[in-house]
């Protein structure tokens, strides 16, 4: 990770690599617990994970919600997170905080607000102490008797909440979880329809309002969820970001609707964890006069760590510094505004010693009135050609063409956006089920930003795909080509291949280490440096000692695994190495090796277990480090060093 | 041929100044913004000079210490050089930039030559080029050596033991190049007509010099200078990087374990384009004038300089809990607080990091790193097929045995091999060095002509991954669960029919040149797909740097070879028309006109006039009947009544509703499709893909407005302006009462626009607007003010300072943007004083 200064220094024109992540900081997330509190979610069940002990879908729900914010704190430090619970009997004291008066049933036990560790913490608390006696969430949060509120109420809270603290142009959701199907069973059926009617306006005015409601509808054996009986004649499409697309399509059933087992809603909610956000909508032309209208997303983006900014320590507490960039001549001290520059090429070094007056800064004098450098709107048609942003088809090619070594950097996802060109989806549904039954991957020229180079692209078909802890959505994936001027030649053309015994003792092993998934599943890859640092930042927060040694990096290989399976075969392969006839052949570096150099690493243990490493020549302690990629540079005392300590360590 | 090492060069450049070079060119340059030829006038010096120019920037760019050069002139008044000095002899050559690695200043220099009035032999300068040069390299054997003439050949030649100085360039291995200015050159093509004897003699010299060396060439200086801005790829190899390869525990079960010595290097990299410098022109100091000379500019480069701030306010500031934690009134602080900060300096300043809104101080800038070993660890394997290329997250890696053991070379080639047998790819963890952090990747066996290897990329990380949930295209659910097969999401078999045949027609695969047996290749290769970017930015760096005034030498426009494969061929193209055309017909696309973003409405830059328009849009949006998004609408009126009247049953009527609607659509006439994409308050405008065009690039400056400040351009008292003034004019018809105000106003506007510089890029946008003021002034009775307008905008044009070129495109209008005339006047009932004849001649005769 760059520091924060260096980060900053990167001009705009060329920080389209950052605009990936940079882009993402720019919006703030707020979100809305909203919890249901009514005497099933506090009925006692058996934990799933631990057999002796209890726990009931509030916990869970509650848990869901601290591992989010823990998540969220670290990765969206400007985004914010409140919870509020509904169907209580608790009165909140909502004077206190400033806010407006909530309907009844309804506590908002933490309002909308950024983070900090003290608020995180108080609730790991709360946890803790519900898990040692079961009784103290029903003891603090205890549930209306017999009865439900109406849904119509909890939106309207929902709606004040957002009101009194969420910041206008923040992404606002809020993730609703209940275990209960129709919250108005029982009514009789003018009221019930008064609720219904009265649940889908306040649902509106919580949409026009800019929030979209995200629902975790628990379903059991026991208490089974039909989200036909009452949800799925209020809720609408509101997973969409976009304000127009909330009025997508009546017809069609919310897609956003999960219903999970209680088991599932943390990874339920990780899926929703991120609002989608488009890193751009631009047009995608399929020809002369044939364009439909799309949006690219990155699906896989590399999530970095957080960068380090500057404080300045006031003596009781720390304030985040302010920083400013600035033009500067360093010879006349004078600031240069940003519409004054000019843009030229680098200079070459060693020019002071020709500038007269021994000045630091180069210069150019011309003719006045002439221009050698260009305007920054100049330098920009320079990258772009001129070209618009938007995406052009150029042909199709067999899926075939595209080789693994054909990339450069990560991919994206495009999806139809029928809101810019209508038909897009239906053009895009077509194209794609074109591509996949013809097995074809398409090229284009994409050009996504205002700002970005324009840069050839294969367009790879995805089905939707639903399977069993899978999901894929239906789209295409741009991947970005290298040019010619990003390849390099393979700097080695020949060297000794291995004999088909070696081969085929190669492959027993290879057999047994196949994965059982069958490819690579990055969710049991979590990244351990990330995390490794978002720990040592989270007791940093919560004042707590760090022990490193409880880290466990799960990406490390199963050793264990690997040494039951195919330890012995492993064994056998390298005996057939030994067996293999390299010792003759000519390195292919072309150069003989030379007899006294021959390094056998025995021979160099055993000295240097008694000590007398320093009797080798250096032209052998270079062969045995180079054979092990380590440096040779140094003097003989240097090199004797450098393989006693690998001898050490190995 | 291995690639070859970059810098470690020598380049001596020998320049002829004698009085001949002094003669003036006319060359030719890129056309001007009117499309116009443009040419400038300079010496041959001047113009052959840019050829050096241009390869001592080639080398500033590089940067490298070891790629040096020297120039050397010939013809010259005075006489300094290494050979002179000893030996005496070798007059008129001057050392004139010593060896060493070039700079700005070098440039300079080759700026300040000029033609002398002594002629001087070329081949006394290429013996002290190449004694120069000798001398200097000494110690650096080896290194390339590298001499560049550039001559008109006017001078005479003392042609006399050449062969010796052959002889001893071909030695030391030298690489001669002989640019010359006007030489003939059949495959160029060209040849100077009335060519003087002694070049002709001088010519045919150098060609035997050069066809006697074992690397010389000869070229014409025209087609040097073309060729210099050629995209080239600099084919360099990477360093090989040592590692290890691992498989199991190696501390733990050594022997169960594998470890084999590698080697990587890079497949891919980024090339990025080169960063600009920036400049800023000095305020002029008083001595910076010289008597009798120009006035000079001085432009200085800039430093960029990070300064940090601490906020004053903040440090008065009592820890305010519930000030930090409502949100909606730190917005507003903001915008107070930057009266109020106080410069600190970085030294004072402590790193940390942000834990929501704790702050964590971390004085090393990071947390103690995750302990890690360096090398490549397999972690499994899995099926090749299952190979997800999406993942692929960077750049791609080779990883190859150690060079130097034909045992790791065994080892490596037998796993390579095996897996590739047994088609799997690898699950990898990667550590660079030491102590940095791993990265998940996969291996893909790849077995090349005599060599084994593996090929490494980057794959996600858990985290890495978003899993965004999108809406299925092709299972669509009703409100009652049902499953949909006909909505206007999915496409209907005509329309896939019509999508097949089209990607059938677009194929790529033969449309490339033929190989060496005729058998078409696909088109678009990636060798040869040059970054447009990277090459066009350093042809400009290149270019400013060698040109002292862009405006007098514009830029030339790139070259053809990086925008080879922008377009689809056109065979292709040719071939799939007609598919094309039957999808345009049955998909039926249109760009939904643009309402007021969000975000603008949200960051309160909403003005009053932008709400009109999006109130506008949707109401012709409403009007336009049998539109092809009923559905959207539907769920407006929907999402806005909400009176919970809607019962299913209604609902589905609705959606039968929709059925018989999209049945109307198919039916539709193609001419309709125009007006109902851009949907007008007046009548009969023709709906052709050219006012389509300019519908389009009306919204993009609508865009435009709408992000930065927006102004309409209206001076007081006029109700048309200057940025949209077609938008304007429709929108005041609209409003219907003041029509004579809005077509005078429109021919202000339109004949301010015209007088403006850089009014051409509007032409079409100004054009429209013409049509339209007529039609208009046609129904309206408005032909007066028309023909009153026409004639003063005719006077305008032609004079000076005028825009003729405008008017040529009035004229070519023809007969649509005459007067008008009694005839048409009396079609629509109005009064018209111009004759027929009036009219037609009114666009002709000047």
């Amino acid at each position: 990770m760059p520091p924060y200064d260096d980060w900053n220094k990167i001009d705009e024109e060329e920080d389209e690599e950052l605009q990936d992540a940079s882009f993402f900081e720019g919006k703030r997330d707020v979100v809305l617990f909203c919890i249901d509190c009514s005497e099933s979610m506090h009925t006692m069940r058996e934990d799933p994970e631990n057999e002796s002990a209890q726990t009931c879908h509030l916990f869970t729900a509650l848990q869901a919600a601290v591992q989010i914010q823990k998540k969220k704190i670290v990765v969206g430090p400007n985004d914010s997170v409140g919870i509020l619970l509904f169907n209580t009997a608790r009165k909140g004291n909502s004077r206190s905080s400033g806010g407006s008066e909530l309907k009844q049933n309804v506590l908002l036990y933490q309002p909308i607000s950024q983070m900090n560790a003290s608020k995180v913490h108080d609730l790991i608390q709360l946890l803790q102490a519900a898990k040692e006696d079961p009784c103290e969430l029903s003891k603090t949060f205890p549930p209306i008797k017999d009865r439900r509120m109406p849904i119509g109420d909890v939106f309207t809270s929902c709606n004040w909440v957002f009101r009194d603290g969420a910041p206008k142009t923040a992404t606002k959701r809020v993730f609703l979880i209940t275990d209960e199907q129709d919250p108005h069973s029982g009514i009789p059926g003018a009221r019930y329809q008064q609720l219904l009617t009265s649940s889908r306006t306040t649902l509106v005015d919580l949409v026009e309002a800019g929030v979209t409601v995200e629902p975790f509808f628990i379903s059991t054996e026991d208490k089974p969820f039909d989200i036909n009986k009452f949800y799925s004649s209020v809720l609408m499409p509101t997973n969409v970001t976009e304000e127009e697309d909330i009025e997508a399509n009546p017809h069609v059933l919310p897609e956003a609707i999960s219903i999970s087992r209680i088991e599932d809603l943390l990874s339920q909610m990780r899926i929703h964890e991120i609002p989608k956000r488009a890193l751009f909508s631009v047009p995608f032309q399929l020809g002369e006069g044939f364009t439909i209208g799309i949006k690219g997303y990155g699906l896989v983006t590399e999530q970095k760590k957080g960068s380090y900014l500057y404080f300045v320590d006031l003596g009781d507490r720390l304030v985040p510094a302010i920083n400013k960039t600035v033009y500067v001549d360093e010879d006349t001290e004078a600031e240069v505004e940003k519409s004054q520059l000019a843009f030229g090429p680098c200079t070459g070094p060693g020019e002071e010693a020709e500038e007269e007056e021994g000045s630091g800064v180069a210069t150019r004098v011309v003719n006045e009135g002439s221009r050698p450098f260009y305007t920054a709107e100049e330098v920009k048609s320079f990258r772009t050609l001129g070209l618009k942003p938007g995406i052009k088809l150029l042909g199709f090619k067999d899926r075939t063409e595209l080789q693994f070594e054909d990339n450069v950097k990560h991919s994206l996802f495009i999806y139809p956006d029928e809101f810019s060109y209508s038909g897009s989806k239906r053009t895009f549904a077509a194209l794609l089920k074109s591509m996949v039954k013809k097995n074809k991957m398409g090229l284009v020229l994409a050009v996504t930003r205002s700002n970005s180079i324009p840069t050839f692209c294969a367009l790879l078909p995805q089905e939707e795909k639903i399977e069993e802890g899978g999901y894929e959505p239906a789209g295409f994936h741009l991947i970005p080509l290298p040019f010619a001027d990003d390849i390099r030649a393979a700097p080695i053309e020949e060297a000794y291949r291995a004999s088909d015994k070696l081969t085929t003792a190669a492959r027993a092993w290879i057999d047994k280490l196949t994965v059982k998934t069958g490819t690579y599943p990055p969710d049991s890859y979590p990244n351990p440096a990330l995390a490794f640092h978002n720990d040592q930042l989270q007791a940093n927060a919560f004042r707590e000692e760090y022990d490193p040694d409880s880290f466990e990096d799960v990406t490390l290989p199963k050793y264990d695994m690997i040494h039951k399976r195919a330890g012995t075969l492993v064994q056998d392969w390298k005996a057939a190495l030994e067996d293999e006839p390299t010792i003759n052949v000519v390195a292919a570096s072309g150069v003989k090796r030379k007899a006294d150099v021959g390094v056998d690493e025995a021979e160099i243990r055993s000295k240097h277990e008694v000590g007398t490493l320093a009797k080798l020549k250096n032209d052998q302690l270079k062969a045995f480090l180079k054979s092990k990629s380590q440096p040779v540079s140094g003097n003989k005392a240097e090199l004797v060093q450098r393989v006693s300590d690998w001898l050490d360590k190995h | 041929m291995p690639a070859e090492r970059a810098g470690y060069t020598v380049t001596m450049f020998l320049v002829d100044i004698s009085p001949s070079m002094g003669k003036v060119r006319t060359v030719h340059l890129p056309p001007g913004l009117d499309g116009e030829e443009r040419f400038a006038n300079m010496t041959s010096l001047e113009w052959a000079l840019q050829y050096v120019k241009m390869k001592v920037q080639d080398m500033i760019f590089g940067g490298r210490k070891t790629e040096q050069c020297g120039i050397i002139t010939f013809g010259s008044e005075t006489t300094n050089n290494m050979i002179n000095q000893t030996n005496g002899g070798y007059e008129n050559v001057y050392e004139y930039v010593g060896i060493g690695q070039p700079n700005n200043g070098t440039i300079a220099k080759l700026d300040a030559l000029q033609p002398s009035t002594v002629s001087g032999d070329p081949i006394d300068a290429l013996i002290v080029g190449v004694d120069t040069q000798a001398e200097y390299m000494t110690k650096k054997k080896t290194w390339t050596r590298k001499i560049v003439l550039v001559t008109d050949g006017e001078s005479p030649i003392e042609m006399e033991n050449w062969e010796s100085v052959i002889k001893k360039m071909n030695a030391l291995d030298i690489s001669f190049t002989i640019v010359g200015v006007d030489f003939d050159d059949l495959q160029y093509p060209y040849e100077e007509p009335g060519k003087s004897v002694i070049k002709r003699t001088n010519e045919e010299f150098y060609h035997g010099i050069v066809s006697s060396l074992k690397n010389g060439t000869v070229g014409t200086c025209a087609y040097a200078l073309q060729e210099i801005t050629c995209p080239d790829v600099k084919v360099s190899k990477s360093a090989l990087m040592g590692t290890v390869l691992r498989v199991g525990d190696i501390d733990g079960h050594p022997d169960e374990a594998i470890e084999i010595a590698v080697k990587t290097t890079k497949c891919t990299t980024i090339a990025r384009p080169k960063s600009w410098k920036k400049f800023a022109p000095r305020i002029k100091s008083s001595k910076m004038e010289v008597d009798g000379e120009e006035e000079k500019t001085e432009f200085a480069q800039l430093r960029m300089r990070t300064e940090y701030y601490v906020d004053d306010e903040d440090i008065k500031m009592e820890d305010n809990e519930e000030d930090l934690l409502n949100n909606s009134t730190m917005d507003n602080d903001q915008k107070t607080k930057s009266e109020h900060l106080e410069k600190v300096e970085k030294e004072e300043l402590i790193r940390g990091f942000k834990y929501g809104t704790t702050y964590v101080p971390c004085p090393d800038g990071q947390f103690p790193k995750l302990p890690t070993r360096k090398g490549i660890e397999i972690c499994g394997f899995f099926p090749t097929k299952n190979y997800r290329r999406d993942y692929a997250m960077g750049e791609i890696s080779y990883v190859w045995a150690d060079t130097n053991s034909p045992q790791q070379q065994a080892a490596l080639s037998s796993i390579v091999q095996a897996m590739y047998q047994k088609e799997v790819v690898a699950i990898a963890r990667r550590v660079t060095k030491d102590g940095m952090d791993p990265k998940m990747g996969v291996l893909v066996p790849v077995t090349l002509d005599k060599v084994d290897c593996l090929l490494w990329t980057q794959v996600p990380f858990a985290d890495d991954v978003r899993k965004y949930s999108f809406a299925s295209l092709e299972r669509l659910v009703s409100k009652k669960g049902e499953r949909l097969t006909t909505h206007p999401y999915l496409p209907t078999k005509q329309q896939q029919n019509a999508m097949d045949i089209y990607v059938d027609a677009m194929d790529l695969m033969t449309a490339g040149d033929q190989d060496e047996e005729g058998i078409p290749q696909p088109w678009f290769d990636i060798r040869q797909s040059y970054n447009p970017a990277f090459h066009r930015v350093k042809q400009a760096l290149f270019h400013c740097a060698v040109v002292s005034d862009l405006k007098r030498q514009p830029l030339p426009p790139p070259h053809p070879e990086l925008l080879k494969y922008f377009n689809t061929p056109p065979t292709v193209i040719a071939q799939a028309k007609n598919a094309l055309e039957k999808c345009q017909d049955v998909f039926k696309v249109r760009e939904v006109p643009k309402k007021v973003s969000a975000k603008v409405r949200r960051n309160d830059h909403a003005h009053a006039e932008e709400e009109d328009d999006g109130q506008l849009l949707l109401l012709d949006r409403k009007q336009s009947p049998g539109k092809p998004q009923p559905t959207q609408d539907k769920g407006k009126t929907k999402a806005t009544e909400s009176d919970g009247s809607a019962t299913e049953e209604e609902e589905e009527e609705e959606e039968q509703d929709y059925g018989d609607k999209k049945d109307v659509l198919l039916d539709e006439e193609p001419t309709v499709r125009g007006q109902r994409m851009a949907p007008l308050p007046t009548p009969a405008r023709s709906a052709s893909p050219q006012s389509r065009r300019i519908r389009e690039q009306n919204m993009d400056v609508d865009d435009e407005a709408n992000v930065g400040q927006i102004d309409p351009g209206r001076i007081p008292g006029r109700i048309i302006g200057t940025t949209d003034p077609l938008k304007d004019f429709r929108k005041n018809l609209e409003q219907g009462d003041i029509v004579t105000k809005a077509v005078e106003d429109m021919g202000f506007v339109i004949s301010d626009i015209v007088m403006r510089p850089f009014s051409w890029r509007r032409n079409s946008e100004l054009m429209e607007c013409l049509r339209e003021m007529r039609n208009v002034a046609l129904k309206e009775d408005e032909i007066e003010t028309w023909n009153a307008f026409m004639k003063e905008f005719k006077t305008k044009c032609l004079n000076k300072p005028g825009n003729p070129d405008f008017w040529k495109e009035v004229e070519k209008a023809g007969r649509g943007l005459t007067l008008i005339s009694k005839q048409e006047a009396d079609r629509y009932g109005g009064l018209s004083i111009i004759s027929e004849r009036e009219a037609r001649d009114f666009l002709a005769k000047h």
